[in-house]
């Protein structure tokens, strides 16, 4: 067997595992818990397009899965358009706000930048929560948009509204996959080595004819447009949204870290770091909120600390590192055996 | 309109966003040097308001000889901090620009403070005992001064006085400007850069702790007090410019004066999102702020 055999076999256990798993598992908790697993993991591969390749560090992206969530959620209640059409034009609604955006601050250097999307979010949160209308869509300020569910126990696809969560997970999981598939095909392409450079070494880069604005804001765009996506099945997974839920710094710092404790700019790493620390956020508030309030969060900074001290790039380089030694190890006894019995034939 | 009441409004303005100057010169001063953003700094705030409260609260002693108390234990909190859990990040991660994983760490000593205090203090809203500045007024026919607040004032204006002086004329004052202005080059003139970053951290948490003890007297001390202020000092730093000491106290003042005024023109809520667009087309027109420099890293 070759390393790449090997390799390929991983990835179809994964890949089948991720879509076997709701046919064995039937709790509604592990499902949710699943769910929102793979929801963090797509809207941090989306975040970075952006905070990994091109090497900054936006805080407002929960910006954008508000107005995924918002949009849809709207034209579903005062227009009966459907939620999955809603979600499109949330997306696009979200990349013209990511170009306009993204223009002016992605020149700004670092820490301005983080600054500068953080205040953006907040200011988006208080003028939502001041607004019952914008114009002739209902915002409902701080109490936010209620979905009324469709019938119980019924699936209405055109209603994105579904009666067991199994579809929810199916739809988020071929999300996440599409998601993957894209940032792989970026990471491959021109977009992408510019975007890596550009975060890299901006100077050189624009030595070397790269217009690095350009790539970020287009890489802002498409981050922007993906996110959104996910306001809109958050939106039509809970049946209920309100400023604190969609557009919170809570939300836009949580992507930042799943992305860092995975490692930014990697495929796997948002998958990696939605693997390592939903869980934990999820079972220490089902398990300790209770007992000790705050447990969940000193844990969830624990773990940070550690994690950015010991392995500052993130957990994929050494994971994949140690994955490789094993797969090499793998395709070494067995291919050994092969030129025993060659030997001997 | 009443004229006294925009007097009123004004001074008002002034002092509490001369406290806010003084919450936000902390985090300048971090920046300036080590050029990361602390997120912890509200965090920081609020350990320097709950050391106050218990200081005042266990010994009986007038809120502002707490200071005493405060401000060392405060600096060598922050000194401990950025030695065992911020340099080793800055050691790993030498040859990168702008180390934005301390903001994650920074982020995770947030949360860790916040909610230690609120598992080991609970959620309660707690006011200083025995406060003697509690709701002194100062009159002057029309127009009421906070005495809390106005003593606030002094401390603040004080503080950054002290600050620029010790920066301008001290030995290690002088070690802090350049190891902020290119830290290579200062250690090749034989400063040691971490032992700066040390006490430059210190110092912003001591001034945070100075804060803490100045809020307490009038504001009520619970476990995520910081974070309002927190989101606040990065507008006011921000505006102000990036390690800039006038920018900050600045900074806060013109914060403080919109929120004091603005609520006589529109509702109190909406002041919060003038207070974000402002802060947006600064950045935009202006983005090293108002007193910052171009180039500072």
């Amino acid at each position: 067997m070759t390393e790449k055999f090997i390799k390929k076999c991983c990835l179809a256990a994964c890949v089948l595992f991720a879509f076997g798993m709701p046919l064995v598992v039937h709790s509604p908790t592990y499902l949710h818990i699943s769910i929102m697993l793979l929801l963090f993991a797509y809207m941090t591969t989306s975040w970075n397009l952006v905070g990994g390749f091109a090497g900054v560090l936006p805080l407002g992206h929960s910006v954008f899965v508000g107005i995924g969530a918002y949009t849809s959620t709207i034209l579903w209640l005062q227009y009966s358009i459907s939620p999955w059409i809603g979600m499109l034009v949330g997306g696009v609604l979200s990349g013209i706000v990511g170009f306009l955006i993204g223009k002016p601050t992605l020149k700004m250097r670092g820490a301005y930048f983080a600054l500068s999307t953080m205040a953006f979010v907040e200011g988006v949160r208080v003028v939502v929560e001041n607004l019952p209308y914008l114009g002739p869509f209902k915002l409902n300020g701080p109490r936010g948009l209620n979905i009324p569910p469709i019938e119980a126990g019924h699936n209405d696809f055109f209603a994105f509204q579904f009666a067991g969560k199994e579809p929810y997970y199916y739809i988020i999981l071929t999300m996440l996959v599409a998601v993957l598939a894209l940032t792989w095909y970026v990471s491959r392409s021109k977009l992408g080595y510019s975007l890596i450079a550009g975060g890299e070494e901006p100077e050189a880069a624009e030595a070397l004819g790269v217009n690095v604005a350009k790539c970020k804001v287009w890489a802002m765009v498409m981050s922007a447009f993906l996110t959104s996506l996910a306001g809109t099945f958050m939106a039509q997974l809970t049946l209920f949204i309100y400023p604190k839920s969609v557009l919170t710094l809570d939300l836009s710092f949580e992507l930042a870290f799943i992305a860092l404790i995975g490692g930014r700019g990697s495929i796997a790493g948002p998958v990696i770091g939605a693997l390592l620390l939903r869980p934990v956020s999820e079972f220490s508030r089902i398990y300790l909120s209770d007992s000790l309030p705050g447990m969940h969060l000193i844990l969830y900074g624990v773990i940070l600390i550690v994690v950015m001290l010991l392995q500052p790039s993130g957990l994929t380089d050494p994971l994949t590192k140690k994955f490789n030694a094993i797969v090499k190890f793998i395709a070494k006894k067995t291919n050994k055996k092969k030129d025993f019995n060659d030997e001997y034939a | 309109m009443d004229f006294s009441y925009l007097i009123q409004d004004i001074i008002s303005g002034i002092l509490m966003g001369s406290i806010y100057g003084l919450i936000a010169l902390g985090l300048t001063l971090v920046f300036g040097v080590l050029k990361v953003i602390n997120f912890a700094h509200g965090s920081f705030l609020m350990v320097g308001m709950y050391a106050a409260y218990w200081a005042v609260s266990i010994t009986g002693l007038h809120p502002y000889v707490a200071l005493v108390i405060v401000v060392p234990v405060m600096f060598f909190f922050g000194y401990y901090l950025q030695n065992f859990l911020i340099k080793p990040i800055f050691v790993a991660e030498k040859d990168v620009r702008e180390p934005t994983t301390v903001i994650i760490v920074t982020t995770g000593i947030w949360y860790i403070l916040d909610n230690i205090t609120l598992l080991f203090f609970g959620p309660d809203y707690r006011a200083l005992t025995p406060n003697p500045l509690k709701g002194k007024m100062m009159e002057f026919g029309d127009i009421f001064i906070s005495i809390p607040k106005f003593y606030g004032f002094l401390i603040a204006i004080g503080t950054a006085l002290l600050l620029y002086l010790f920066l301008q004329k001290t030995r290690t004052g002088r070690a802090i400007r350049a190891t902020s202005l290119d830290r290579d080059a200062a250690s090749l003139m034989g400063i040691n850069q971490w032992k700066i970053f040390n006490v430059a951290f210190g110092i912003g948490t001591a001034v945070a702790g100075i804060s803490g003890v100045v809020l307490t007297t009038f504001y009520n001390v619970y476990p995520t007090v910081g974070v309002p202020f927190d989101v606040k000092s990065f507008v006011i730093v921000v505006l102000g410019g990036l390690g800039s000491i006038p920018g900050a106290i600045i900074g806060g003042v013109i914060i403080g004066l919109i929120e004091s005024i603005g609520p006589t023109f529109m509702t109190s809520t909406w002041t919060e999102a003038i207070v974000y667009v402002l802060f947006l087309l600064v950045l935009f027109v202006k983005p090293s702020g108002l007193f910052g420099q171009k180039y500072d890293w």
